[in-house]
């Protein structure tokens, strides 16, 4: 009889498996077929980027570099002060939006929604929204960081929050703490290594975001790059593409290390 | 006057399961209460009901002549600060100091400074004496998860006495904790109480030792009250009949211990444990 | 979009120092992390006069933008459709080949540990370059279309996924493993055998989250011409038809969170099971 079952459980789950690789196949072969996709012309587009890659794009031109360094650090600066300020408002509202210590569920729902838009339109659509209100340049770039940041920490935040001991959120409650003192002295101890988890986490997205937002007109190193292939300048392309390499690897050297050491 | 009183206390849970039943008594100062039971019974809803961590269905709950069930949002933060609560899990914020852990029991007592963690010097010096009191004098600036169990549990008996309260809850303070630690816990806990005049209600699950250091106890089965008497007076038959009133009813009895929430099954997390 | 794990995964290395010890230099980091923080805002020199005025044109944009027009929501759709198409072939050719490659990268598996640094750095050049620049490289080398978007999703997911396949695969009890080779049994057959059944499962979450996020990516690499949806934005906001770009944007929002949703619920199930 259990064999039976056991039998039958397998079968189920294996003809689910087998039909889920079939539905995968399918789309697959639809998607090909809908952008045109043939595995020559993925052998022709590997061959060819590879041609540009190494005979276009090399070798970087060094002697662009002193000229890079500004937008470089503007990078990371921006990068920077999004995550900082991100995390600070992120902290607060999740705090609201967090099953566990939101003050009321209509707030909670709320802020869920409006973090979820936040985090859902793509970095680029903010910066093109925002580029058409605030004009080319830095600020753009760090509002439109900003606004991302504060949409995946909000979700992040809440869902640390939410995993959070609530017996020691009750033992304040029984001594009669307010509800501030409870958020201060019991949850944000037991909060603040996933709040620097994710902030540090935040600030590596932001760095790799940020190349993006400057093609769009947010300044930094993605506004070099975009210019540099629009005057076919690739050797200058290259090289700030090196530097952008350089950035995200060592920030996320940098977190990595931090990470080991608090957490 | 009576320092609490609890009439008629009941307690339906929302997913409909009746933890208490109707439950009276009252405690007088310095009394030492030894409240006891199958897992399931209802001793962890009762204490938590009495300081409204948990919000009866009904019934009335008065603290040294206040109204603890109606009492508003500062009322029962005043309540509160006067009944110190102990828990199984010894409930420290385990990420800071063993000190700080003593001064969230001035919270009650603090505005805005508190949710800083600005604490007065002579809160600070209190606690560092209470700390002493429960030997960890050397122990203040590390961690509370640096501790071992009976340890910490000694910290929770500091939080709550730093409260300064009338009346302390204790569910369970030893049922996490190995033969001698528990000894140690319970120990202090009975000492401390007589010697601040403080009075004490206390679940347990090992009736050994509620003989042992109870001045009154009450037995509690599918959340009424089955006993209520001296330790003299709970005979063998007695203890029989609150762990196994359900040998007759067969398989009713085995269902008393699922649903009601004990603190032996992990906290209540209801709505009502959620911050309020 | 959001890789939940990686932190757990990333932060859990073990250590050493004492638990006070930690909280110091938490301290210490946030005294350093303020102070850049300063620094940074000093020298990014950020306009901020022009902050309240972009912020009220901001708000002028934005009731332009009302009500949306979905007048062209054919011509959407398929370039929705397009986005989704990019993003599953991208994505399942990234699996395909950061499969293969995970085997020769983890390392209680790899059989050389030349090729598996190998491709791990290679891995992480390809992981650290934005998806949207390998867009601009291959619409120089390919020229526009949905192609370029295609191989620009693989590339990035290859580069992530390697890593943390190999991740999931290093997580495989070391005495299986050995349980299997002191039967005699090639290094085919351990991968087959005793490596990849316990891992699948965390792998396929793997999976769920690459094409979360790879949906996310492929509807913005119309931006810069590789096709899809990003497209159709783009061409919105730049002839400021903001009506339209606001039906655009919303389409984009519920694609990107209809996965989100989607993958929330994969993962809670993976969860329960685990």
């Amino acid at each position: 009889m259990k064999g039976e079952q056991l039998q039958r459980v397998r079968r189920t789950k294996r003809n689910q498996l087998l039909l889920f690789l079939i539905i995968l196949a399918v789309l697959t072969i639809w998607s090909a077929v809908g952008t045109d996709f043939t595995p020559g012309a993925l052998w022709g587009g590997i061959g060819d980027g590879a041609r540009f890659l190494f005979v276009d794009l090399m070798p970087p031109n060094v002697s662009e570099f002193p000229g890079l360094i500004q937008p470089a650090l503007d990078t990371i600066y921006m990068s920077f002060v999004a995550m900082v300020i991100g995390s600070v408002i992120a902290g607060l509202l999740s705090i609201f939006a967090a099953a566990t210590t939101s003050p009321h569920p209509a707030l909670q729902i709320g802020l869920r929604a409006f973090s979820a838009m936040f985090r859902n339109i793509p970095v680029i659509i903010w910066t093109i929204l925002l580029v058409a209100s605030f004009g080319l340049g830095k600020l753009v770039g760090t509002l439109s960081l900003l606004i991302v940041s504060i949409g995946m920490l909000v979700r992040c935040y809440a869902e640390s929050l939410e995993e959070i001991d609530m017996g020691q959120i009750e033992a304040l409650r029984s001594t009669g703490a307010s509800y501030w003192q409870i958020i201060t002295q019991a949850v944000l101890p037991q909060f603040m290594p996933s709040l620097v988890g994710w902030s540090l986490y935040n600030l590596e997205i932001n760095v790799r975001a940020s190349t993006i937002v400057g093609m769009v007109g947010g300044g930094g190193l993605g506004f070099t790059i975009q210019s540099g292939m629009k005057l076919f300048q690739y050797k200058e392309v290259s090289m700030a593409v090196l530097l952008v390499l350089c950035i995200v690897l060592v920030t996320e050297f940098m977190t990595n290390r931090i990470r080991e050491r608090i957490i | 006057m009576t320092l609490l009183q609890v009439e008629n206390l009941k307690k339906v849970y929302a997913d409909g399961t009746a933890a208490l039943g109707g439950i009276d008594f009252k405690v007088e100062a310095g009394e030492f209460i030894a409240v006891i039971g199958p897992s399931g019974a209802g001793k962890s809803t009762l204490l938590r009901c009495l300081n409204q961590m948990v919000g009866p269905t009904s019934g009335k709950v008065i603290f040294q002549g206040a109204d603890t069930i109606n009492a508003g949002n500062r009322k029962l933060r005043q309540i509160r600060r006067e009944m110190g609560m102990i828990f199984q899990g010894f409930n420290l914020v385990e990420r800071v100091s063993v000190l700080t852990n003593v001064l969230h029991g001035r919270l009650g007592y603090m505005s805005w400074r508190g949710a800083l963690g600005l604490y007065s010097k002579s809160d600070i010096q209190e606690a560092t004496r209470l700390l002493e009191r429960v030997g960890l004098g050397e122990q203040i600036h590390k961690r509370a998860d640096e501790l071992s169990g009976g340890q910490q549990q000694r910290v929770g008996i500091a939080r709550a006495l730093a409260q300064k309260p009338k009346l302390i809850l204790a569910d369970e303070p030893i049922a996490s904790l190995d033969p001698a630690a528990s000894e140690v816990v319970m120990n202090s806990l009975y000492t401390f109480c007589k010697e601040d005049g403080i009075a004490c209600l206390c679940n347990l699950h090992q009736v050994d030792m509620a003989k042992k250091y109870a001045t009154r106890i009450i037995g509690i089965y599918k959340g009424t009250k089955v006993f209520d008497g001296t330790p003299e007076q709970l005979t063998d038959e007695m203890i029989e009949l609150i762990y196994n009133q359900n040998k007759g009813g067969g398989a009713d009895g085995l269902s008393a211990g699922e649903g009601v929430n004990d603190s032996s099954r992990g906290l209540p997390v209801q709505k009502e444990t959620v911050l309020a | 979009m959001v890789n939940l794990s990686k932190v757990n995964i990333r932060g859990a290395k073990p250590n050493r120092a004492s638990k006070s010890k930690n909280n110091r230099s938490l301290k210490m980091y946030g005294v350093i992390g303020g102070l850049f923080f300063i620094f940074s805002l000093i020298q990014l020199q950020l306009d901020y006069s022009r902050l309240l005025p972009g912020i009220l044109k901001f708000g002028k944009t934005a009731l332009l933008m009302f009500p949306p027009d979905a007048s062209e929501w054919t011509h959407v759709l398929l370039a929705a459709v397009e986005s989704v198409q990019v993003a599953i072939l991208g994505t399942v050719l990234g699996i395909i080949l950061a499969f293969f490659l995970a085997f020769l990268a983890a390392d209680n598996i790899a059989p050389n540990r030349v090729i598996s640094w190998l491709i791990r750095s290679l891995a992480s050049l390809l992981r650290a370059i934005p998806t949207l620049i390998w867009a601009l490289i291959f619409i120089v080398a390919v020229g526009m279309g949905p192609l370029p978007g295609v191989l620009a999703i693989t590339v990035g997911a290859v580069g992530s996924l390697i890593k943390v396949f190999a991740q999931s695969l290093e997580e495989v009890d070391e005495g299986v493993i050995e349980a299997l080779r002191s039967t005699g049994a090639s290094w085919l057959q351990i991968v087959l055998q005793g490596v990849l059944p316990v891992a699948l499962s965390a792998l396929f979450a793997w999976c769920v989250m690459r094409f979360e996020g790879d949906l996310a990516e492929s509807t913005i690499l119309g931006a810069v011409g590789a096709g899809g949806i990003g497209y159709e934005l783009s061409h919105a906001m730049r002839s400021y038809q903001f009506d339209q770009a606001l039906f655009v944007g919303f389409v984009i929002f519920m694609m990107v969170f209809s996965v989100e949703l989607v993958s929330n619920r994969l993962k809670l199930k993976m969860r329960k099971r685990a």
